[in-house]
């Protein structure tokens, strides 16, 4: 996971977490209260469905998932990862003295063996930024359709990308606009770029100007790697009389099998998660009012040359009856 | 025969005027595909025939398919520069002209003549676009003709100067046009190149492992350049000094080695500089070839993709190399070694060098809550213990903006590099260098390493070793100066952070005044020749001495 999770980050970011900090990764991600207790609680809060179960671990990275496991009761963990960080992992699981509970191997899900033919529980932590982006997702897919028993449990099963409208005319000038005068020159090349470049970054709940809307909702046991690119409308209510500078993402993640179902959210109006948000600058500004709609497409699938890259495509229309605010058009966008 | 190529009026006469914005505007255009400003269609008429392309690859695979003439072939065996390869063309299309046969047997001898500087055809689209074929490999015979020259020089000398005016007359028409049509001249090349006819070597040389390849990749995402120009202490510190020292580039020649965004090479042009030469390796260069035009500044600025080290410079001789060179801990990603290249074969005898010295910080720091933070972490993550974890964090140097307070002693200024003399070898060195506790501390955490750069108007200035760049602007001492160290504006060089290994045994507490001294080594691995090894041994009064090493990678 965490060589994957790297490459969803910005690049400058990942040239740093390469060059200076092999962990700089896992230590977020670690850190990242909201993802680690929830599945924590997740695992560890419902050991009548971990006793004496067989789980695999997609994606193990430092094992921590695998030891919650553990926790939970299960008879035994295999923890798969393609890093060299399953190598860390097996230190981890030894000092804590789960070496003949956890089986760590390194490889890619496709290639290995598992020492079982089928588990009874899939647990991994695949999500990547905009819940798609360099995310491990068909790779659990692929997991569970060759080793998940029937009636197996996936931890988590669910997930929701929801999108809003966002009022951010000053960071917006401070990233996008930045080109137009650049000490002095004209960078509008550059501010292209900017614009066909989705940004990762914390939305704060007061910009948001539209009630959310689910766009995509993806239930681990029933879909395909082909549900991965999808063309979704979506219907945004304007709440207040602002402007919109761009459209956001986020995601929920659901763990419906516990017995207290668990939920976690990546949006703008909860704790911090290090997915943030997924920023959409709209060329133009829309100006919209209470009680207004946006309507619109929003269409995911992966780049035809790297499949590691998503071509993200929103078209929008603004419902007003006032012909000066009339507006709308479509912008394609590349997370690479 | 005009009409070959409608637009180099265009955009030769737009220059400056409304109708330049007007190509590159955005906003009132729909759809997205609009960065790049309308193509005309570009016609390349065939070397050897009439036939008409609208790129110029297609038009010398035709020649070489049809005619088993390979243009590209021949420029590479004649290993022609840029003037050649204008006389050559020419020479083709006059014997073509005249209906005389041309072989692939062509010699240098057959288009010495200087008429073939003049265009044959009208508006020539092959000769505007003649920068964008691929390098000529440096080989055995160009430098037989850079022998020759030296021997006959004298007579040439004026020569050469009459014929550059008449060509720096065509280049000035040819710069527009080709910043037009280099984007997807470029795309096309590139894709290519690997594999493509003009690089029969190429094989061979992808057996070998490039460490340059990430470097150069890694530099042309906006991400990182706009992290750059907002570093406004950096950019700042050039504006500055361009500017306010406006007579020491009116007129001149200037090189900007890894230009970027070509922010520098605009800077030197508005300052009145006559010629800018950019060159970078990234395809960040295609970004700057259109900022520069969307500036006004296509006559002034010649952009060139390639390592310095590879390019042909349309010139002799620069009076100015600026550089934006600096990496982690001054020397991590060793771009100075293309600076000081550049700097030996390109700058005047009294040429400036912009920055001009470097001056080397070592501190060290003990710093309790960053320990917790990062390193204590990993001792209860969620009830298990991650200790396994901690190992790298002092193997490799950090890149981290420690505030000031963390430093446990005044630091010490263990090398200054001066840009005008400072050779190759003098980029891995072992150092002396001493500190006295300014502070109790529980532990020594570890060490931080910085530079401040200066900019000095003369190549005499001197700039004393201890200099530093934070009370040197309070001083209103000479030029401009800046720090990456802890006491000034954060940079996005922050500091290297080297974290000594306390995790075997109980580190001893320190008492202020305690002194300690050792040796500074800067290393380059031999498996990762853009990577840095820096280590340290330090020795606390009588004690034994202690050491380690931190890679950079």
């Amino acid at each position: 996971m965490a060589d994957d999770k790297m490459k969803g980050m910005e690049h400058s970011e990942v040239h740093y977490f390469n060059s200076y900090n092999h962990h700089g990764i896992h230590e977020e991600m670690l850190k990242d209260e909201v993802r680690t207790r929830s599945y924590m609680n997740a695992i560890v809060q419902n050991k009548h469905l971990f006793k004496d179960k067989i789980v695999l671990d997609v994606g193990c990275g430092t094992s921590i998932l695998s030891m919650f496991a553990v926790k939970a009761g299960a008879k035994h963990v295999i923890g798969v990862d393609m890093s060299t960080i399953i190598d860390k992992a097996r230190e981890i699981v030894a000092v804590n003295g789960m070496s003949d509970k956890i089986t760590l191997i390194q490889g890619k899900m496709e290639e290995v063996e598992l020492p079982f033919p089928k588990v009874d529980i899939i647990i991994s932590e695949w999500m990547g930024y905009f819940l798609l982006y360099e995310s491990m997702l068909d790779t659990v897919l692929y997991a569970r359709d060759k080793y998940l028993a029937p009636n197996g449990l996936i931890f988590p099963d669910k997930a929701t990308i929801f999108m809003a409208g966002i009022e951010d005319g000053e960071y917006k000038d401070e990233k996008i606009g930045f080109w137009d005068n650049v000490y002095g020159f004209d960078y509008s090349p550059l501010k292209h770029t900017a614009l066909t470049e989705p940004l990762v970054d914390t939305v704060e709940i007061k910009a948001v100007v539209t009630d959310p809307t689910a766009v995509l909702t993806l239930d681990l046991y029933t879909c395909t790697t082909a549900d991965l690119a999808f063309s979704s409308p979506f219907v945004l209510d304007c709440r207040r009389d602002d402007f919109v500078h761009a459209l956001i993402a986020w995601f929920d993640i659901d763990f419906t099998a516990c017995h207290k179902p668990i939920r976690f959210s990546t949006g703008p109006h909860t704790k911090y998660t290090h997915w943030k948000q997924t920023v959409f600058y709209l060329r133009e500004v829309l100006t919209v009012q209470q009680g207004e709609q946006i309507r619109g497409v929003l269409e995911n699938k992966p780049n035809e040359k790297n499949k590691r890259d998503l071509d993200v495509k929103i078209s929008y229309q603004l419902q007003t009856d006032d012909p000066t605010r009339q507006a709308e058009g479509s912008c394609e966008y590349k997370m690479c | 025969m005009s009409g070959t190529a409608p637009g180099i009026e265009k955009y030769a006469a737009s220059s400056g005027s409304s109708e330049t914005s007007d190509i590159l505007d955005l906003k009132d255009d729909e759809g997205w595909e609009d960065a790049e400003p309308d193509q005309e269609d570009t016609q390349f008429i065939s070397l050897l025939g009439d036939e008409v392309f609208t790129d110029i690859e297609a038009m010398l695979n035709h020649c070489k398919e049809k005619y088993e003439f390979d243009f590209l072939e021949i420029r590479q065996r004649l290993g022609l520069d840029f003037y050649g390869n204008i006389k050559l063309v020419n020479y083709i299309r006059s014997q073509v002209h005249s209906g005389q046969k041309v072989t692939s047997n062509i010699s240098r001898n057959d288009f010495d003549d200087e008429k073939y500087l003049k265009p044959i055809l009208e508006d020539d689209a092959l000769l505007f676009s003649l920068d964008e074929l691929p390098e000529v490999m440096e080989d055995v015979q160009s430098v037989d003709k850079g022998k020759g020259v030296d021997v006959e020089s004298g007579a040439l000398v004026a020569r050469v100067s009459e014929l550059e005016e008449e060509l720096r007359k065509m280049q000035l028409q040819f710069d527009n046009y080709r910043a037009t049509v280099s984007e997807t001249l470029d795309e096309r090349w590139n894709e290519r190149s690997p594999s493509g006819p003009s690089k029969p070597d190429g094989e061979a040389k992808e057996e070998k492992r490039d460490d340059d390849t990430h470097y150069f990749s890694s530099y042309s995402y906006n991400d990182i350049h706009e992290t750059m120009l907002k570093d406004t202490v950096r950019t700042d510190a050039y504006r500055d000094f361009i500017y306010n020292h406006k007579s020491l580039f009116a007129g001149k020649t200037v090189l900007d080695v890894g230009c970027g965004t070509g922010i520098l090479s605009m800077f030197c042009a508005k300052a009145g500089a006559e010629k800018v030469i950019a060159v970078d390796n990234s395809a960040i260069i295609d970004k700057a070839r259109e900022n520069i035009f969307s500036n006004g500044f296509a006559d002034k600025i010649t952009c060139l993709r390639g390592k310095v080290e590879e390019v042909t410079l349309p010139v002799d001789k620069v009076d100015i190399i600026v550089s934006e060179w600096m990496g982690y801990c001054l020397l991590y990603e060793a771009m100075l070694d293309s600076v000081i290249w550049a700097r030996d074969k390109y700058l005047k005898p009294d040429g400036l060098m912009v920055p001009s010295h470097m001056n080397m910080w070592v501190a060290p720091v003990a710093d309790p809550d960053y320990i917790a933070d990062h390193i204590a972490f990993w001792r209860d993550v969620y009830g298990f213990d991650m200790k396994a974890m901690q190992a790298g964090i002092h193997e490799d140097a950090q890149v981290l903006d420690m505030p000031n307070s963390t430093l446990c002693a005044e630091p010490f200024p263990f090398l200054q590099l001066s840009l005008h003399t400072t050779t190759v070898k003098d980029l891995v060195f072992k150092r002396k260098w001493q500190a006295k506790l300014k502070q109790d501390i529980d532990a020594l955490d570890g060490f931080i390493i910085w530079f401040d750069s200066f900019f000095m108007p003369s190549r005499d200035d001197v700039v004393p070793e201890d200099a530093r760049a934070e009370e040197w602007a309070k001083a209103e001492k000479m030029g401009i100066a800046f720090t990456t160290g802890p006491g000034g504006k954060v940079t996005h060089w922050k500091q290297g952070v080297m974290l000594i290994d306390n995790t075997k045994a109980i580190p001893t507490s320190r008492k202020e005044g305690e002194e300690l001294s050792g040796e500074l080594e800067y290393a380059v691995p031999e498996d990762n020749s853009r990577a840095l090894n820096v280590g340290l041994t330090w020795i606390f009064g009588e004690e034994k001495d202690v050491s380690q090493t931190w890679r950079m990678r």
